[in-house]
């Protein structure tokens, strides 16, 4: 659930950004012919909804309907005492209290679209079956179309309100990373530290993942309980700053740092610098690069839907999809090196075609 | 995993099986996210903090768990060797697969709350709802060592709360409770809490995540903590005042704490949810605040705990639901109060058969902070 720091700045998110984002996806409706579209949200899957609107919740549902003009209807299964806040944290037209949601989007549909016309869903698959049933048995049942592809089409590349939310969810990931005590011993210990840096910082919400002892075991892992941490570990901080995310990951030594990871961070910025929206690939190596280490792993995400964060290329799959030139992504790999794993992460700004990527911080 | 981690999710397991045999189910296919993760925990023993996944319970055999984020399948890789992970980008397709290869065995999916549209609008929705209530009644009422889990938790939430209480201090922001409280509890390897709070006056009329607001003398500042030991949620609600509480503060929490104690008095086997909604609302009634205990300014009364931290029953007075021993519920007569604004109250029971045992065990007081 979320519990950091939830709140509106009109300073740093305009309200006319906000809507400029709704206009944007209220042309591609008119465009496709939908008479509406619906998203759904939840602390699992908020980035769509907290994009066009800054609405997060920290726990519970909403929908949120967008009809061709006017200001977006959210439809909220919170209770009505909520409702100020919901107001105070999002630039929303109506809030309704909508404890079923399906029923209550089913009877929107009814007061609003008296003509049969289609209705996009954005992530129609995936839409939670108690919300998704009653609009099926509705009037509109037959209406329903995936908009999946008509969100994701406008919401990359990133603007430059989104580029500075992430670059201060960056710097309060890498602040926690410094605030690790030297003499760490136990994992606990670390993630600590590491949660009350980044929620002092204002982070919205923070997920760590630690391999403990990277020389027994690379994976990044979300531990219940303790570990000991070994000499060598690795820390993946996933931090939310008003709704935008970002991955950084960082290997720790508790010795002199290794000479290899040197060039390992070298290795990873030349691979970062290379990625652009025509070639979403870490091959070929560099060119004459002398650089340490074995690809192991990597993937790059961003986000174009309702999860925070979702892959667009990795080592595991042959075909990346597309994904345009100025796009916020994170760009994670793991190196195999001759004395031993190492892992890195940084969001960048990917490259248009023929322009190298810039990482963020 | 640690042991108990592991016991615990065996003990489910073999409680799974068993309840699979009598439904006649071979295969039960278990939605989860991180938004509900409750089933899946139950089921597979693992907990999702990103992308959607889809565990595959076959009653003799390893379960296989599908999912949606490569990070999130390398670790459940390592955390639970026994499980066949693999990650799928598109794991709603692949589920649909999976039991289309499972050809003519009996299968389920469950539960309806993350069941997706595109799952259910095929050959296995009709049997939805059959399937989520045999896994809503296995985990309604724990087993020992649930219980051992929750017990841990409510003492956590004991221990977050004087955490919480020496944060409170006139000048900081809500937020910064909340880092105090969550680094706490990651140093004492509690990987998740739910908690919300509200800090003022009579113009508060309920709990949120944290603002930037800052702590003035006189704020009534309230708080639900809910730890998670093992997957197991256990909450403590309480109220405190930053300087000496009022005259009309201190009338308002006898009120409140009243309706907590008849609440608690009125949790055992065989009454059901409603009686405990109604035997606290039934006080709010007597001091003629009747007004303040329906939805247009409070929730509920109380819900269960477990895997969830808002699970069933909810404590409402139209519930019939009938208590069982061994369910864990919190009961709190949170609502908002015209003198001095929202105020919350509440503590984590184990229902047994004569009665219920209280777990947290925080003094029921309205907390006054000095004011420096």
């Amino acid at each position: 659930m979320r519990r950091g720091l939830i709140s509106w700045s009109r300073d740093e998110v305009p309200p006319s950004v906000l809507e400029g984002r709704v206009a944007r996806l209220q042309e591609q409706m008119r465009a496709a012919e939908l008479g509406v579209v619906l998203i759904y949200t939840s602390f699992a899957r908020p980035s769509a909804v907290a994009w066009l609107t800054h609405f997060v919740p920290y726990w519970n549902e909403a929908l949120l309907v967008v009809l061709p003009t006017g200001a977006p209807v959210l439809l909220a299964a919170f209770s009505k005492r909520v409702h100020d806040w919901i107001r105070s944290v999002s630039h929303l037209g109506e809030v309704r209290s909508a404890p079923d949601l399906g029923r209550a989007a089913a009877a929107f549909l009814g007061e609003h679209l008296p003509k049969p016309l289609r209705i996009g869903v954005l992530e129609l698959d995936a839409l939670p079956w108690p919300v998704a049933e009653p609009i099926i048995k509705s009037e509109h049942g037959r209406a329903l179309v995936d908009a999946t592809g008509l969100f994701a089409a406008i919401r990359q590349p990133a603007d430059e309100v989104e580029i500075r939310l992430a670059r201060r969810a960056a710097t309060i990931a890498v602040q926690a990373l410094k605030a690790i005590p030297t003499g760490a011993k136990r994992a606990s210990e670390l993630l600590s530290v590491l949660e009350r840096s980044a929620r002092l910082d204002g982070a919205e919400e923070v997920l760590p993942r630690l391999a403990p002892d990277l020389r027994a075991n690379a994976t990044l892992r979300r531990l219940e309980g303790d570990a000991l941490l070994g000499e060598r570990y690795a820390v993946e901080l996933s931090v939310a700053y008003k709704a935008t995310w970002v991955r950084i990951t960082r290997c720790v030594s508790t010795q002199a740092v290794p000479p290899s990871w040197r060039g390992a961070a070298d290795r990873f910025v030349e691979i970062a610098e290379r990625l652009n929206e025509a070639n979403l690939s870490l091959e070929p190596q560099v060119a004459g690069s002398v650089r340490p280490g074995k690809t192991a792993a990597w993937t790059l995400e961003t986000c174009r839907g309702s999860p925070p964060l979702s892959i667009v290329a990795t080592g595991e799959t042959p075909s990346p999809s597309a994904l345009p030139g100025g796009s916020l992504a994170c760009l994670s790999l793991q190196l195999d090196l001759d004395d031993g794993p190492w892992l890195g992460g940084e969001p960048l700004i990917l490259g248009s075609r023929g322009q190298p990527s810039r990482l963020l911080i | 995993m640690n042991g108990s981690t592991d016991a615990l999710a065996g003990e489910r397991r073999a409680r799974l099986a068993v309840a699979m045999s009598g439904e006649g189910i071979d295969v039960l296919v278990v939605a989860g996210n991180a938004w509900r993760s409750d089933y899946l925990r139950f089921a597979a023993g693992v907990t999702v903090v990103e992308g959607q996944a889809f565990a595959l319970i076959e009653r003799k055999k390893p379960a296989r768990l599908i999912i949606e984020s490569a990070a999130e399948a390398a670790r459940f890789r390592v955390e639970q060797p026994g499980l066949a992970v693999s990650w799928e980008p598109s794991p709603i397709e692949a589920t649909e697969n999976a039991i289309r290869a499972l050809g003519a065995k009996r299968i389920a999916l469950a539960p309806s709350a993350a069941v997706p549209y595109r799952l259910a609008m095929g050959p296995l929705g009709s049997g939805i709802a059959r399937a989520t209530a045999t896994l809503d009644r296995l985990m309604l009422r724990k087993s020992p060592a649930e219980i051992r889990a929750f017990r841990r938790a409510a003492a956590l939430a004991d221990e977050g709360y004087a955490v919480f209480r020496e944060a409170a201090r006139v000048g900081r922001p809500e937020y910064a409770l909340v880092a105090d409280v969550e680094a706490f509890f990651r140093s004492r390897g509690c990987p998740e809490n739910f908690q919300i709070l509200g800090a003022g006056g009579k113009e508060v009329r309920g709990m949120h995540p944290p603002t930037e607001r800052r702590l003035t003398p006189g704020d009534l500042v309230t708080t639900e903590l809910t730890p998670c030991v093992d997957g197991y949620y256990a909450q403590i609600c309480r109220t405190l005042v930053l300087g000496q509480p009022s005259e009309a503060q201190k009338r308002a929490f006898t009120v409140y704490n009243e309706a907590l104690e008849r609440g608690i008095a009125a949790v055992r086997t065989g009454a059901t949810a409603g009686d405990v909604a109604r035997a606290q609302n039934e006080v709010f009634r007597r001091h003629g605040l009747g007004d303040y205990v329906t939805s247009e300014y409070t929730r509920v009364r109380g819900h269960g705990l477990g895997l969830y931290v808002d699970g069933r029953p909810a404590l409402l007075e139209d519930v019939d639901l009938v208590l069982e021993p061994d369910m864990t519920l919190i009961v709190h007569p949170n609502t908002y109060h015209p003198e001095v604004g929202y105020f919350v109250h509440g503590d984590s029971v184990r229902v047994i058969s004569g009665g219920c045992e209280v777990l947290t065990r925080t003094p029921r007081e309205l907390f006054s902070v000095p004011i420096a």
